[in-house]
This record gives structure tokens, C-alpha cells and sequence, in this order.
């Protein structure tokens, strides 16, 4: 890899379509090594990425790749590869000539030589010569991923890799993404499966509808989310019962019995509670009516991160 | 230019089945201007030019070539993979156009030409090829400009064509000075007077060059503001 | 929860519905309905409205002007007939019906939505049954419309109501005739080739530069009195069909070369056979994408 490693910051960084917001406030800092962009389905990921990429200008703030921004600045791709989640419709090219066609672009001084290179980096050499639209969807996603180095970019962005590789090439693009990072590449890939982030990226990013929920290592986050306690609004048929039964059970700290009916509980161990809670009500014969919880942002997060 | 990205576009143009209809286009007008010629005279062939191959071949042949090149691209999103690099926005454009400017030219011009030739040749042969090349080159540009702003690049552009250049074209004369086929032809016109002379010449002179440029120009502004967004 | 190796649905409240279903017909309906309202862009986008009512403005409004002059000048009959007119806006009836096949033809079996609409009790013959006849009315909308406008005009500005009315139901007959067709020609396009600028431009070969070719036809074998040479170049596309019934049915459509004795029952035969066929076409690739 050519030089240093690259930061990528976003500050303060919003988008919306007309009314919807899908970008909200968000602020981040990428520097070397894997990093993981966990949100749900919806939660603004692409939309980061695009932002990233310099495919989407910033309705508000910045997205400065080594304090250069990125949008409308097409030198930035000298330092970039970007693996987009959309297919390849170059079905008519061979693997090679669409990593060569990419080498190419990149007026790199020995094209053939960086694209043989990189072939083999994936392991791609022995089904380059097919047709793309003959290959499976591991064997796209790698001729992508190797499109997206050919030019030694010193940072790799990558939308959704893992969507709908089967678990073999999984195993084997995350050791690829591996190695990239424990070689300085700043490398950030998207996904809505916690499993995959878990296994691939110490450090992790969290966006929920459209905001910036957490950011650090990801056990700590993960530690700190279980650890916290977390406010449910429950009404039921008997609050007083409830309040009773339920200040009886070590996962819940607090009860408090609302003005206008219902009871409001603080709970330690979601775990215990979420599952205890059925039952304990329908041994009593009190039947529940609501249950919702109280401080939703949060909640959100803490719901997405340990709801498997 | 950029060699590379001429080289992709055309190797999008070549294969794909659209292909195919893009060549049917020259194939059918040259044999049917042979065939009428043939059994009767060149004459009587003639006016296969001015109200068939002229008006609706051309056009339609530069709305496919155009339309090919960049509208895939655009429409699924992978054109992300020719602009993630640093590459001059307009020098895409411009690549892109060439590509699409010599399929027009091989598909649509050179064919009615060969036909013009094939109904009698002379003078109005040379100034239909003239028109035609004039008007191709224009029409490339524009309806490339077209295919970088919509998804419905191909429909608007036959809008264009078919209504604005042909309905409306011949019932209100004024249409003619902002009409390429018109322009196309009025160039013609210092050929041979068999072409009609709808405009003046200095207009049909600036207002090609002008469209062509601006349209060619324009789609790399666009390319150059590009955006990424999810299905929609 | 404990450790069981059976595993068991937990009735979490869900309901059952026993009560009576409808049918296919009115799923086939339905169907119909939101097809018919699509093609007009009617239930989707802003953006998707822009061109189905642009094209049926530009259709509509000559007719306006038409109804516009019959009242102001004394005149007792209209410039052209209800047949002649439809003729007349040919070309913007291709582009409506090459613009919005794509949306009732590719988007399902593209995105292969179309599984999602045999997961119900519904043949897929008859889905694309529907589609066309969501088409077909469609085009008959678009067409009748203008007509509709000479004639109400019409008969406000003091016109004979008996022979306007004889007039308009010629008219009427052609137009079914041309909608089956062009709506099985565009919709069998659009049902093989699923890009959009594709469909469009082969439908637009179909319906703009084939009747192109046959009245070219037409007008030299005329000139050069081979007129049957022209009358049989009539039978290949879905517009000089009509042009040419129109003709000998004395519906106000001149053409270069007429049909006359058995063409004309040659004419008639060929167009069901057109609207037959490109229906028989849609449903077979309807069968087949359904199948896959």
C-alpha cells in the first residue's frame, strides 16, 4: 500500500430526500484497520456509503477524506476503492478484462501486471477468463472487491459484501478484509447482520433510522447497552398485582405505579425479564395489555444489538 | 476521451441484443429503397428518404445508439464503476458520445446515404448524406444529454422526435427553428435545392454546433453530479 | 425456554378467518381496475402521471379546437370524421401504448412480481388475460376520448344527431379493432424484452416505422397503378389495417390503396387474427416466466 493510511471524517453530516431524513447528524471518524457499519435494513447505511463515497452530496457538514472533500472531487478516487452493493451489468466482459478495464482507468503504469496481481490477492486467477455472468455470487463479489483494489487504495468501501455469499466464501472474503486491514488499509463495510460485524470488526459504527447510535469496540458497546438499565411502560389488568410480582423478581430495580394507570418498571436484565415476564403474569391470572418501551431511541439500539 | 471508457461503451453497444435492432434499422431502409428502385426507378424511390428514412430511421437509430451507451448504466447504477475513478466527468461524456456519434453515423447516416445513392445519386444525393450527418451528430449529442438526466431517456426523446420534429413540425412552420432535422436539412440546402429551406443558414450552422456541444457538455455535468440512491 | 426437540408453533393470538373468500373473478377484477388506472399513471407517482396525460392532452385538444371552429363558423358538418380523427393522432396512440405496455408487461416479470400474484388462487393465463384487457381498455379510453369531445361538441353546435351517431359507432368498432391489436403487439413486446427503452423502441418499429414502410408502399404502388402490390403491404401493420377498413367501410379514412371485395374480408380476418395472436403471445410467455 502506497503511504500512510487514510482517515475519513464525517462532521456533522446530514441528508434528506424532500421530507424523509435519512442521514441524521451523524459525526464519525474512520481511521486504519476494519471497521464494521451496523444498522438495520432502512437504517441509513447505503446512504452513509454513497455520502462516503462521494456519490451523494451532504444536504448539510462535510465528508473530508484526508481533510479533502469528497464530493465533486474526482482525484479523491486515486485514494479510495468502492465496492458497491448494485450488481455488475458488464455481464459481457471476462473477470480480467472488467479488473483490467478498472486498472485501466486508473492510468496505472503497469495495468496488466496490478490486474494479475490483484487476481490473485482474491483468488480469482483461474476463473478470470469467464465471463461475469457466469460466475457465482462469491466469485462476483470478489472480482468487485479486486476491481476496487487494483490501484492499491489506501482506503476500501464496501456495501453489503456479504450479502448472499454462501458461508464458504463468507469465511474467505472476511479473511480478505482481514488481511487488508492488519496491512493499514482504512477498510469499512456495511451490514445489517451483527454476526458478520462481530466476527470481522473490533471496531464498530451503529446507525439507527438515520442516526448515529454508538461507535467504539464492540464489546464495550455491547457491555455497556446489557448493562444499562432500560424503562418499559407496562399497563395491565391488575397494575397493583403486577407491581407486587414484579418488584419480587432480582432483573427488575424499580416499580412505580402511574397517575393515569399503568406502571412503570426499570429493569437490569432484559434477558430475564423479556422471558420471565409471560409467565409470571399468566401464573397470577393477570393478563397484559401494554408493554412499550419508554425511552425509544436508545431502546432502539439496545433492541437491534442483543435481539438475535 | 478516454480510450478505456470508449472501448466499454462500445463493447455495451456490440453486445447486447439492442445491437441487433440498431442494425435492422440500415438493413431495412437500404433494401427497401433498392427493392421500390428497382422495380420501378429511382425517382419513386426517392421520397422514402424525406418521409421515412430521414424523419423516423435516423432519429430513432441515434435514440438507440444514445440511449445504449448510457442509459443502462445510469438506470441500474453500475455506471458507479466508471465514475469511482479519477477520471474527467466530461471526458466520460464525451467518450460516451463519440461511441455513440460513429454507431449513429454507421447505422443510420452512412445507410441513407447509400440509399439516396441507390434512388438516382447526384447532388441531392450528397446533401441528404450531408443533412443526415449534420443532424445524427446533433441528435446524438442531445439525446445523450437526455439519457443523463432520465430514466425515461428513450420515451422522451422519441417525445421529442416523433411529436415535437414531426406533429408539430408539420403543422406550425415556426417549429423548424428549433427542430434538428431542420437544421440538417437547411445545411443540405447549399447542395442541392431539391432539399427544402426551412430556416436560415447561419441559425442551422450555430444552432447544430450549439446543440451538440451543450448536449455533450451537459451530460458530463450531470455524470459530475451523479448521485447514488437506493431502489427506488 | 426449555430444551425440547419437538418444535411447536406458539398460538400467539393470530386469527383465523373462516369466513367466505371471492374468487378469481374478483381478484381478475381488481386486477383489471388497477391495471387500467396504472396505464394512466393513476395510483403511482406524480412523475408517472406526467406522460399518459401529457400524450392524451396532445390527443385531446385538436379535438377541442375542432368542436371550437364547428360552433364559431357556420359550417354543418365537421372537418373530418371520428375514424379520421383517431387516424390522424395515430402516432401519439403508438407512443402512449409503446410508453405504458412497459408498465403493465415488464415491471412484474422483471422483478419477478409475478410470482407474488400466482401465489394467489389466480391462473397465470388469467393475470395476463387481465393485463392485456387493462390495455385494451386503456387505449380505448385514450382513443374514445377525443371522439367523444368532436361529438358532444358536435351535437351542442346543432349538428344531425342520426348521422353523427352512425359516424361515431363506425368509429367505435374500429377503435376495439386497433386497441386489441396494438395492445397485444406493444403488450408482447413488452413482455419479452424487460428494459424499458428497449420495449419502447421495439413497439415504436412496430407501430410507427412499419406503417411508415406500408404507406410508403402504398403510396408508390398507387402511383405506379400495381394497386394490389399496396392493398396486400396493408395487411402488415395494425394501423394500415384499420386506415384501410375505415376506407371501405366509408368511415371518412382515405387511403392510397382501398381494399375492395374479398380484401376486405381478408382486412377484417387478419386484424382478429393480429389481436388474436399477440394475445395468444402474451399468454404464452405469461405461462412461461409464471412457470420458471
Amino acid at each position: 500500500m502506497s503511504g500512510p493510511g487514510s482517515t475519513l471524517v464525517l462532521d456533522s453530516v446530514s441528508r434528506w430526500f424532500g421530507n424523509v431524513v435519512a442521514v441524521n447528524d451523524v459525526s464519525l471518524t474512520i481511521g486504519p484497520g476494519v471497521t464494521g457499519l451496523l444498522g438495520p435494513n432502512g437504517a441509513g447505511k447505503t446512504t452513509l456509503m454513497a455520502l462516503m463515497s462521494g456519490f451523494l452530496a451532504p444536504s448539510a457538514g462535510t465528508v473530508a477524506l484526508d481533510g479533502e472533500p469528497v464530493w465533486r472531487h474526482t482525484e479523491a478516487y486515486r485514494r479510495i476503492g468502492l465496492v458497491p452493493e448494485r450488481e455488475l451489468s458488464f455481464g459481457y466482459l471476462t473477470g480480467r478484462q472488467f479488473v483490467r478495464a478498472n486498472a485501466d482507468l486508473h492510468r496505472l503504469p503497469d495495468a496488466a501486471g496490478a490486474t494479475e496481481r490483484i487476481l490473485a490477492e482474491v483468488d480469482m486467477v483461474e476463473p478470470a477468463a469467464r465471463r461475469l455472468d457466469t460466475y457465482s455470487k462469491g466469485m462476483r463479489q470478489r472480482v468487485k472487491i479486486a476491481a476496487a483494489l487494483v490501484h492499491d487504495p489506501a482506503v476500501l468501501l464496501l456495501d453489503e459484501p456479504f450479502n448472499g455469499v454462501d458461508p464458504r466464501q463468507r469465511m474467505h472474503l472476511m479473511e480478505l478484509l482481514r488481511r487488508l486491514g492488519d496491512e493499514g488499509r482504512t477498510v469499512l463495510f456495511s451490514s445489517h447482520i451483527l454476526e458478520e460485524v462481530e466476527r470481522l470488526a473490533r471496531h464498530i459504527e451503529v446507525v439507527v433510522s438515520g442516526r448515529h447510535a454508538a461507535s467504539g469496540d464492540f464489546g464495550a458497546i455491547r457491555r455497556l447497552m446489557t448493562d444499562r438499565p432500560v424503562q418499559y411502560a407496562v399497563a395491565s389488568s391488575d397494575d397493583r398485582a403486577l407491581a407486587t410480582l414484579l418488584i419480587a423478581q432480582p432483573s427488575v430495580r424499580a416499580v412505580r405505579l402511574r397517575p393515569g394507570g399503568g406502571l412503570d418498571v426499570e429493569v437490569d436484565d432484559l434477558g430475564t425479564f423479556a422471558v420471565g415476564l409471560p409467565q409470571w403474569t399468566r401464573a397470577q391470572g393477570i393478563t397484559l395489555h401494554d408493554l412499550s418501551p419508554s425511552d425509544e431511541s436508545l431502546e432502539s439500539v439496545f433492541a437491534y444489538l442483543v435481539a438475535r | 476521451m478516454n480510450a478505456t471508457i470508449v472501448k466499454l461503451a462500445a463493447q455495451a453497444l456490440l453486445g447486447r441484443r439492442r445491437f441487433w435492432l440498431l442494425l435492422a434499422f440500415p438493413v431495412l431502409l437500404v433494401a427497401l429503397t433498392a427493392t421500390v428502385a428497382a422495380l420501378t426507378d429511382g425517382d419513386a424511390a426517392w421520397p422514402l428518404l424525406p418521409g421515412l428514412g430521414y424523419p423516423v430511421v435516423l432519429p430513432l437509430v441515434a435514440v438507440l445508439a444514445a440511449s445504449s451507451v448510457l442509459g443502462p448504466e445510469v438506470d441500474d447504477g453500475s455506471i458507479v464503476y466508471l465514475l469511482s475513478k479519477p477520471v474527467n466527468r466530461h471526458a466520460i461524456a464525451v467518450s460516451k458520445w463519440v461511441v455513440a456519434w460513429a454507431a449513429t453515423m454507421l447505422a443510420g447516416v452512412l445507410p441513407l446515404w447509400v440509399s439516396a445513392l441507390v434512388a438516382g445519386g447526384g447532388d441531392r444525393a450528397t446533401a441528404a448524406g450531408i443533412a443526415a450527418a449534420v443532424a445524427g451528430t446533433a441528435y446524438s449529442a442531445l439525446f445523450l444529454a437526455i439519457s443523463a438526466v432520465t430514466r425515461h431517456a428513450v420515451i422522451v426523446s422519441l417525445l421529442f422526435v416523433l411529436i415535437w420534429e414531426g406533429l408539430l413540425g408539420n403543422l406550425l412552420s415556426g417549429v423548424a427553428w428549433l427542430s434538428v432535422a431542420q437544421w440538417g436539412l437547411r445545411i443540405g440546402h447549399e447542395l442541392s435545392p431539391e432539399l427544402p429551406d426551412p430556416t436560415n443558414l447561419p441559425w442551422a450552422l450555430l444552432a447544430s454546433v450549439v446543440v451538440t456541444a451543450g448536449g455533450a457538455w451537459f451530460a458530463g455535468d450531470r455524470l459530475r453530479s451523479f448521485s447514488l440512491r437506493g431502489e427506488d | 425456554m426449555a430444551d425440547q426437540r419437538a418444535g411447536v408453533i406458539h398460538d400467539l393470538g393470530y386469527r383465523h378467518y373462516d369466513g367466505p373468500r371471492d374468487g378469481v373473478a374478483t381478484i381478475a377484477r381488481t386486477l383489471f381496475v388497477t391495471g387500467l388506472r396504472h396505464a394512466f399513471g393513476l395510483g403511482r407517482s406524480g412523475r408517472s402521471k406526467i406522460l399518459p396525460f401529457l400524450l392524451l392532452g396532445i390527443a385531446v385538444v385538436p379535438a377541442a379546437v375542432v368542436v371550437g371552429v364547428v360552433t364559431f363558423l357556420p359550417v354543418s358538418e365537421l372537418p373530418l370524421t371520428y375514424a379520421g380523427y383517431t387516424n390522424q393522432i395515430q402516432l401519439v396512440v403508438s407512443l402512449f401504448a409503446a410508453a405504458q405496455a412497459p408498465v403493465l408487461f415488464s415491471r412484474d416479470l422483471r422483478h419477478r412480481s409475478i410470482v407474488l400474484y400466482l401465489a394467489r388462487p389466480l391462473p397465470a393465463h388469467v393475470l395476463a388475460l387481465t393485463r392485456w384487457f387493462s390495455l385494451t381498455t386503456a387505449l380505448l379510453v385514450f382513443m374514445l376520448l377525443p371522439a367523444l369531445v368532436l361529438y358532444v361538441g358536435g351535437l351542442l353546435a346543432g349538428l344531425d344527431v342520426g348521422g353523427q351517431t352512425v359516424d361515431l359507432l363506425k368509429a367505435v368498432a374500429l377503435l376495439v379493432l386497433v386497441a386489441a391489436m396494438v395492445a397485444g403487439i406493444t403488450g408482447f413486446i413488452s413482455s419479452v424484452s424487460l428494459r424499458r427503452g428497449f420495449a419502447v423502441v421495439g413497439s415504436i418499429v412496430a407501430l410507427v416505422v412499419v406503417p411508415g414502410v406500408v404507406t410508403a408502399v402504398q403510396a408508390i404502388a398507387s402511383e405506379e397503378g400495381a394497386d394490389e402490390v399496396g392493398v396486400a403491404a396493408g395487411l402488415a401493420s395494425p394501423w394500415s389495417l384499420n386506415s384501410g377498413l375505415a376506407d371501405a367501410w366509408g368511415a371518412g379514412v382515405t387511403v392510397f390503396t382501398p381494399p375492395t371485395g374479398a380484401w376486405v374480408a381478408a382486412y377484417v380476418v387478419v386484424a382478429l387474427l393480429v389481436a388474436a395472436l399477440g394475445l395468444a403471445a402474451i399468454v404464452a410467455r405469461f405461462l412461461r416466466v409464471g412457470s420458471q
